[in-house]
Formats: C-alpha cells, structure tokens, sequence
C-alpha cells in the first residue's frame, strides 16, 4: 500500500459482531426488544408457577374422587381426569418435574457442550479430531430412539436419571457451534497477544475466549432447554418415566392410556401440550433478540426495513395525492436543461442516509458533481467518508437500510437522452443496470457467487439482457471477454474459489464490461491485492478504457491511485463533496485544508523527501456531526465562523482554472488562496 | 468425490459405534435384562430363546470379545431374538412389518417439509420488512409444540370433531396389503392426517433457519453485483441468494432430522399407525429390550442413510467441497 493511502480506520461502523473484551455483556441488549421482552415474561411466568405452584394447588394432584371426567368447572377450573383427579392441581405439579428437568438437563448438556466445543476448538489437533468426531456420532445418532434405550435400561433412577439422559443425547450441536466460533477467536489479536505473554491455556479459555461466546452459549442453552423439555415428554408420553411423578408429560400419557380423546375430554390433554408450546415459544423469543445480536445483518435488516416500508408507503401516499416532495421528478428533463451532452452522470444534490433513530446517519451530504464521457473520475475518502455508499447510492443498491434519498441522478445515454435514475421504475432499473452502468466491486471473493461458475457469471447478464443471443453467441462473447482481461478462456467453468486473487478481480472486470457499459463504477477494485497485480490490472484497466471508451468512476482511498489514473479527483469528507479538481491542479495547488493535508503526507513525484504529517484526529461520527464544518475539528485554518456555518461546494477560480471546493477560507472566489488567508485575520 | 467417501466411512464408523453401544450398554447397566425377561416370562421361554438373549445381552461366565464376535454373527443372520411384546414373533419379522410405514411416511414428510419450509423461509426472507415477517414469532410456537400433542389437536379436529379422516390405523382392515389400488388409496387416506401433523409441526425449523440466512444472504455482495448485474429478480432469488443459504439447511440436516424422526415416532403412536412408533411404544410398556434395541439400530441406519443423502446433495449445491486438496 503506498504512502498516501488514507487511514483506514472506521469509528461509524466497526462490525458489531466482534465482541470486545469491553463490551462482553452487550449481547444482554439484545434483550431490550419487545419479542424477548414478551418472551421474558412468559418464561418468568411459568418459572413463578414452578416454584410456588404446588402451594397453591387446590387438591393433591393424584388423590382420585368420584368426581370423573368432569369438564371445567369453578370447583375443577381444567375439569378432572376419569379417576376424578383435578386436572389443574396436576398442571401446577407438573410444571414444577417439568421446568427442572428441562433447565437441568439443559444445564448439564451445555457445560458438556462448553467444555467440549471450547476444549476443542481451542487446542486443535488430535484432541479436536477425537472429539470433533464424538460430537458429530452424537449429533447423527437419532435422540428419541437413544434416550429410549437408554431410560428402559436405567428404569428405577427417576428424574436425576432422565436429566443425565437427556443431556447425553443433547449436548452434540452446542459443541460444534461452540467449536467452530473457538477456532474463530482462537486467531484474533488479543488471544494471539495472551498467549504471547506465556498464560496458562485453562486461564485464556476461561479469560479470554469463553466471555466472548456468552451470547451463543446462552441461546444454545435456551434452544436446549426447548429441546430437553419436549424429549421429557415424550419419554413421559412414551411411559418411560416414572407415571406417578407428575409432570406435563405424564398427563398426557394418562390421557393418552385412558383414551380422553375418544371420550372427547379436551380439558385433560390441551392445558399440558400448550403450557410446552407455550414455554418453548418463550425461549425462541428470547433467542430472537440474542439471535439478533450475534448477526447484526438480521437486526439491520429488521430496523432498516421497516423505516424503508414506512417511507414506501408515505411516498405511495403521496404519489396518489398527486404530491410528491421530491424537487423535478421528471423523467426525461428538456434539452435546455442539459445543454452539455457529453456529461453522461450529472449528479444533483444528492443525500442519502440510513438508519432510524440514534443511528440515523446521512452518508451521502448534498453531494454533486459531474462526469463527462470518457473521464476517469477519481472519489477519495476515508472509510466512512461516504464514498463506497455513495457509489452504491449510484447504482441505486441502497437494500435494505436506506432511509432517505433525495435528489437527482442524471444519466445521459450515448444517443443523448437524458433519465433520471432515481425516479426508474423497477423494470427500467433492471435494463439501465449493467447495460448502461456496471460496477466492480470492492472484494472479488465476496462479490462473485461461490457456487457458480465465472463462465454462469457472465452468461446471466448475457440472458438478461440480450435475449436474442444464441447459446453459442453467448459463449464466444464470454470467452471473449475472458480474453481481454487476460484470463485464459477454459477457465469459463472454473469456480472463484478455483481462481488466484488478481484472477478472480479480472474475471470481475470481465463480467462488468459484458454489455459494453457507458459507465463502470470501481469501488477500490484493487486494494486487496498485492502491489505488482494490482499495477497490472490498472495498466490493463486503461488499455480497455482507451479502446472502449468508458467511463470510469474509480474509488478508492489510496490518492497516489489515482494521481495516475483519473483526470478529476474529489475529495469526500463526512458525507460531502469538500475538493472536486483536474488532478494535476488538485496536485499542484490542492486548496480544501483536508487535500492540503492529506497530499502533505504525500511523497513528492521529484523523489525530494517530504515529512510524512498525515493529519491528526479522525474523521467525525456521522451521526452526530457538528453545526458548522464537519472538518473543523482538525483544522488547522478554522475559524469561529467555521464552527457556526457549513461551507457549501462552490465554483472558484484557482490559477485560472475552476474547481469546486467548499471551504470559508475562500471567501472570495477569484482570489488565490493565500489572500484567503489574509482575511481571516 | 473425497469429501463423499469421507463422509461415508464416518457413517459406517457410526453405525459401527452405534451397535457396538448396543452391545455395551446392556452388559455396563446395572441389573441383567436377561434375568429380567426370563423371570417375567416364567416357563414359556425354550432354552434355545434364552440362548439367544443371552447372545444378545450378555453372558455372565464369558469371554466379551467372544461375546462381541457371537453378536456380530447374530446381527448378520438377522437374528434379534424373540419379541416379548409380541410373543412368540422373533424381533426381525416384527420390524419388518412395521418399518415401512414409518419410512415411505417419514422420508415423504420430511422431503416435503423441506422443500415446503425452505421455499416459505426464502420468500418470507426475501420480503423481510413486510406483513410476512408475522410468520415467524407463529412458526417458532408451532415448532415449540410437542408432535403428539399436535396430533392430537388434529385428531381431535378432523376425525372426531369433523370426522373428514379416520382416527387411527394405517389402512382399512379389510384390505389386504399389497400393491392394489384400494389397499393403497385407502393407506393415502389413512397417513393424510399423520403427514401433515408431521409436516406442518417440523416445517418451522426450516423455514426460520431458512428465513434468518436468506436476510444474511441478500446483504452479501454477491446478492447485489446480482441485483446491479440486473438480472430478474427469479434468478437473483434462487441461483444467486437461495442457492447459498440453503447450504447451512442442509449441514445441520443431521439434527433436524433427529427432531423429524422422534416426533414423528410418537405421532404415530396418537393415531396408531402401524409403523415403528407405535412397536416402539409397545416394546417399552413391556420392557421388550430386543425390540427396542432392534429399533434403534434399524432407525439410526435410516437417519444415517438420509444424512449421506443430504450430504450429496451438499456436495452438488456447493462446488467448493468438490474440491480436490
Ligand atoms: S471551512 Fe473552516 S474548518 Fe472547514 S475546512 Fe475550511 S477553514 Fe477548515
């Protein structure tokens, strides 16, 4: 990575599933949403009943009356049994057997399953060999027939032996969760560091990676509780405990053995087979939340859905009313309007945001800038900065979270029409992209489909949008396409995995130059290669460009990238537009402080050593951004004025030639810089 | 095929496991069922019948590794000794006429509630966000009920309430078994209510599971270079999102289908069909050890079987297992 690369770090949007040692407990948050809240209440409820329903059981749950058979009555409040016991005093007992030996069972089989995966997964080798293939006999052989077995074996021992049971043929799956998310931590830095400081192995499991799984470890307990539960009842069911013990399993057996359905009495078997369902709903609903937690892509799912269907709906509303608050919504804008044809992207103001409520964050700031065909524009920016959200913004693949999006997105074809892409129909979408636009994506392993072939790959964009080719049409095309990115064409039906890392970014460029596009957007095509395949692929990039004629917008967050490459760079601060100049003016006399400081730590192309600042602090949190200059913070130029007021992106003339900056230091636009300084005194 | 053959020597190493279990657990277990079974069946066992069992479950006065190899030669001449519960039937005819109700009904059930739950949790994940996303507190509650007792909800429901499906049995029993149109339409009429209890109470499991890796699917970059690519939506859905988050259905099949076989078990039990829940609930009311253990052997050779299905199935869907290293 070259010098000028921008630091990489991300404060906004750190994965949150990697739980630091600081926040081990934030999984519990998780419990905050109202389907475990609910979840909670039931469970609480039936554990009340456990331990104090017995107290107030009207009646001995097995003491028999003359009283048989009878329906639900205020005396009998879930009727009796045909020897006349009551059914609801049998409830009350029964949650008591139930609960405990389900939270037992499940207690012991996750310890088993604690120790077991983490053991395993921990020390590797031959002990996670031996077993790794204990726990996966476990998990094959079918439970039910097993714990049967097992309980006619071991018929005096009661509870404590169904418990034992239980968890033998139940432990298997949280181990090999546990043990796949061991070997996973095992590698990260700060297991990595404590082991470099010598600690005891026992102390690092116990330490270090075991507060780390807390979540997993609690939903996979909560799912074994579910399970212990239902195989209690059904070994009761099956008559295999003892009958005289009451739990909910045992009434239905009772229930079962005397034929209640037949004598139509609901009463005796409904309560019991709920109060299970109801339980186990219970701890899937607990689990949701928890579930949320370890794949935050569910919860973002979730909240960022939700606020799209409710904006959906609004704009519907809206449509229908004959009101939308978008500014010009017109489709094809009048020639007047664009007198300049040989801008092909013309993007106007432009915001975009995701997120609801504290997260709300608007990535994409009132950017625009224009494209004329055949540039190379080059979008630079921190992570975080908004520019791999604005390209996706773009291509209009904001699913599922976007929230807001305004603006207008002016394409201009070849043939000189001009659309706005934002107000596509779905099915003008679905032509526009790739025919006109595509887009090279930034990691080629997560970008190409696993499980199809380059050559499928291909062959998809060739179906979708050229119907009238013929199989062998297609198939020349691809290999020809394979061709010019320098792929050898009988690697058609190789899969990504099968490719090396240059290869698989080259097969990437294949499929985004299938159709021949206006524009190819490259979100840092090259940063996860090394160096000299990554020369090699812009040098080959540029060859097709000049043969082509597209247009690329490239982005990235290495500057020295795109010195080479593009004929305009922008610069992205927080979600805005802060420098848009022709490159070699952007280099000779960048003029927003940020591109000053950012070409400051930027090796000079004369080979004269220049220290290497960089810029001290971090780029703001986009969800609170302050009043005024979003760089203000870091500035070395701010003023008081710079606190108060955002600077707008304006034209400037700059040693005669017109850039776009936004910054106060230029009051006054047709002065160079250094005057600019002057004023603020 | 390396991964297949792998696979395969660990399910001949399972089932090895299994039966040598079997074997172990009577001999380890306090109490002899030996002794047991004679006592409860005083005088009506020949000598050669006890000679069996103790075959089966152990000798006191001999050598275990002879008795290993003894029980290995009995399990290869199908002998299993004689059923208690269905005294004097030996334990190999019993099974046999009962453990192909419980397959044609289970593997049916089970492929159906895959492919039912699998295609729901795609869409529903697909179209997160909507009324759809409803379904999934109502799935895990149906999935929380224990089979038999929703079986007998539909018991209750439709044969005696409604009275659309008979209560109990596998066919009418004036049929005679064999491949005839009446026999077989009456065996559809019969396993109707016992399929979709089965179906309906093990599809949730597929379709969350389905449901939650479709929604961490469709934010993979390779569901939206899909979407940018702009191909219609069918082919987005199935080759490029389905088609991977099917994947991890597939690996926990194994435990899933542990659930599917118990539950199913019992469910047949509610409505008496006459399929290995129903002897299995038979064999342990009477203690009937040689069935049981029987059972077991023949069910986890089933599950073993559909497991190496699934994985095949893995090993199609995902090219990357194919890969020789
Ligand atoms: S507006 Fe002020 S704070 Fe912002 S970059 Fe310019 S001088 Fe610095």
């Amino acid at each position: 990575m070259s010098a000028a690369a921008i630091v990489d770090t991300d404060p906004v949007s750190q994965p949150t599933a990697s739980v630091g040692l600081s926040n081990r407990f934030a999984w519990l948050q998780g419990l905050k949403s109202p389907k475990t809240l609910v979840g909670l209440i039931i469970l609480a409820f039936f554990v009340l009943l456990a331990i104090f329903g017995p107290i107030f059981a009207p009646y001995d749950p097995s003491s028999v009356s003359w009283e048989t058979l009878q329906p639900p009555s205020a005396a009998h409040w879930l009727g009796t049994t045909q020897a006349g016991q009551d059914v609801f005093s049998q409830m009350l007992y029964g949650a008591r057997i139930s609960i405990i030996v389900g939270f037992c069972a499940a207690l012991l089989a996750t310890v088993v399953s604690v120790v077991v995966g983490l053991v395993a997964g921990y020390l590797g080798g031959l002990t996670d060999d031996l077993l790794s293939l204990l726990a996966n006999v476990f998990l094959v052989l079918p439970s039910l027939p097993l714990a049967v077995i097992l309980v006619s074996l071991l018929p005096k021992s009661g509870s404590a032996g169904i418990i034992l049971i239980i968890a033998i043929t139940g432990w298997a799956w949280g181990s090999r969760v546990l043990r796949a998310q061991t070997m996973s931590l095992r590698r990260r830095d700060f297991v990595e560091a404590a082991r470099a400081t010598g600690e005891r192995t026992a102390k690092i499991i116990l330490h270090d990676i075991m507060p780390n799984e807390m979540a997993i470890i609690a939903s996979s307990f909560l799912g074994t509780v579910t399970g212990a539960i239902l195989t209690q009842a059904s070994l009761s069911f099956l008559g295999l405990t003892s009958v005289s013990e009451w739990s909910w399993g045992t009434i239905l057996y009772w229930a079962q053995v005397n034929s209640a359905l037949l004598m139509g009495a609901w009463w005796w078997f409904i309560p019991a087979g709920l109060a299970i369902a109801l339980l186990g709903t219970s701890m899937s609903l607990i689990n949701f939340g928890i579930d949320e937690f370890i794949n935050p892509r569910l919860r973002q799912a979730n909240a960022g859905t939700k606020a799209q269907a409710k904006a959906r709906r609004a704009e519907a509303k809206a449509r229908k009313l004959g009101a939308v608050g978008l500014p010009t919504r017109d489709k094809v804008l009048p020639p007047e309007d664009h007198p300049d044809s040989s801008v092909v992207l013309d993007v106007r103001d432009l915001v975009f945001g995701y997120g609801v409520g504290d997260d709300a964050t608007v990535a994409v700031n009132h950017v625009s800038f224009q494209v004329r065909r055949g540039e190379v524009l080059g979008i630079a920016g921190e992570s975080g900065s908004g520019k791999s959200t604005l390209a996706n913004a773009i291509a209009r693949l904001y699913r599922p979270a976007a929230t807001t999006i305004s603006g207008q997105l002016l394409y201009t074809n070849a043939a000189g029409a001009t659309t706005d892409v934002l107000t596509m129909s779905d099915e003008e979408l679905r032509r526009f992209r790739w025919d006109e636009l595509s887009v090279v994506f930034q990691s080629a392993m997560n970008a190409l489909n696993p499980v199809l072939t380059i050559g499928t790959q291909i062959d998809d964009v060739l179906r979708a949008h050229r119907a009238d080719m013929t199989k062998a049409e297609r198939e020349t095309k691809i290999r020809e396409l394979l061709g010019l990115v320098g792929i050898q064409s009988d690697r058609v039906r190789a899969y990504p995995h099968e490719l090396s890392g240059g290869m698989r970014q080259r097969a990437m460029i294949a499929i985004g130059l299938a159709l021949d596009p206006e524009i190819i957007i490259m979100d840092e095509p090259t940063t996860a290669l090394d160096v000299v395949i990554q020369r090699q692929i812009i040098e080959q990039l540029i060859r097709l460009k000049d043969e082509l004629g597209f247009t690329i917008i490239f982005i990235t967050h290495d500057l020295s990238l795109l010195m080479e490459l593009s004929d305009t760079i922008a610069i992205m601060y927080a979600g805005r537009l802060v420098e848009c100049s022709p490159t070699r003016q952007f280099y000779q006399h960048p003029v927003h402080p940020y591109s000053q400081g950012l070409l400051r730590s930027f090796p000079t192309l004369s080979g004269a050593k220049r220290e290497l600042t960089g810029i001290p602090g971090s780029p703001p949190d986009l969800r609170h951004l302050p009043p005024g200059c979003p760089f203000a913070p870091r500035c070395d130029q701010a003023t008081e004025r710079c606190q108060e007021h955002k600077p707008d992106l304006r034209q400037v003339m700059v040693d005669n030639t017109t850039i776009q900056v936004a910054c106060h230091s230029l009051e006054i636009p047709t002065q160079p810089k250094e005057d600019a300084h002057v004023q603020q005194h | 095929m390396r991964v297949l053959l792998r696979r395969l020597v660990f399910y001949v190493l399972t089932a090895w496991a299994a039966i040598s279990l079997n074997f172990v657990l009577p001999r380890i277990m306090p109490g002899d069922p030996v002794t047991n079974m004679v006592e409860r069946f005083r005088g009506r066992l020949t000598p050669q019948a006890i000679q069996a069992l103790r075959v089966l479950f152990g000798q006191e006065h001999s050598n275990l590794w002879l008795q290993y190899v003894d029980y290995w030669k009995n399990l290869f001449h199908g002998n299993f000794g004689i059923s208690y519960a269905y005294y004097p039937t030996p334990v190999t005819s019993v099974v046999n006429g009962a453990i192909w109700w419980t397959l044609i009904l289970i593997s049916l059930c089970t492929i159906l509630a895959f492919v039912i739950g699998v295609s729901l949790g795609t869409v529903v994940g697909w179209k997160r966000g909507t009324w759809l996303d409803a379904l999934v507190p109502v799935t895990s509650f149906i999935s929380s009920i224990p089979y038999f007792w929703f079986a007998i909800i539909m018991a209750l429901v439709f044969s005696i309430v409604l009275k659309w499906f008979p209560l109990s049995g596998g066919y009418d029993v004036w049929e005679t078994i064999g491949f005839n149109s009446s026999f077989i339409s009456s065996a559809v009429y019969h396993a109707i209510l016992p399929a979709v209890t089965i179906i309906v109470a093990s599809i949730g499991g597929w379709l969350i599971g389905m449901r939650n890796m479709t929604v961490t699917t469709l934010s993979e970059d390779y569901v939206r270079m899909a979407e940018a690519k702009g191909l219609r939506k069918r082919r987005v859905v199935l080759a490029y999102a389905a088609r991977n988050a099917v994947l991890p259905s597939l690996s926990s099949f194994a435990m899933s289908l542990g659930f599917v076989v118990g539950g199913s078990i019992v469910t047949e039990i509610v409505f008496n069909y006459p399929g290995i829940g129903s002897i299995l609930f038979r064999a342990a009311q009477s203690q009937d050890y040689p069935l049981m253990q029987a059972i077991f052997l023949v069910i986890t050779v089933m599950v073993l079987v559909a497991n190496f299905v699934a994985d095949i199935a893995y090993v199609f869907l995902d090219p990357r297992t194919r890969q020789e290293a």
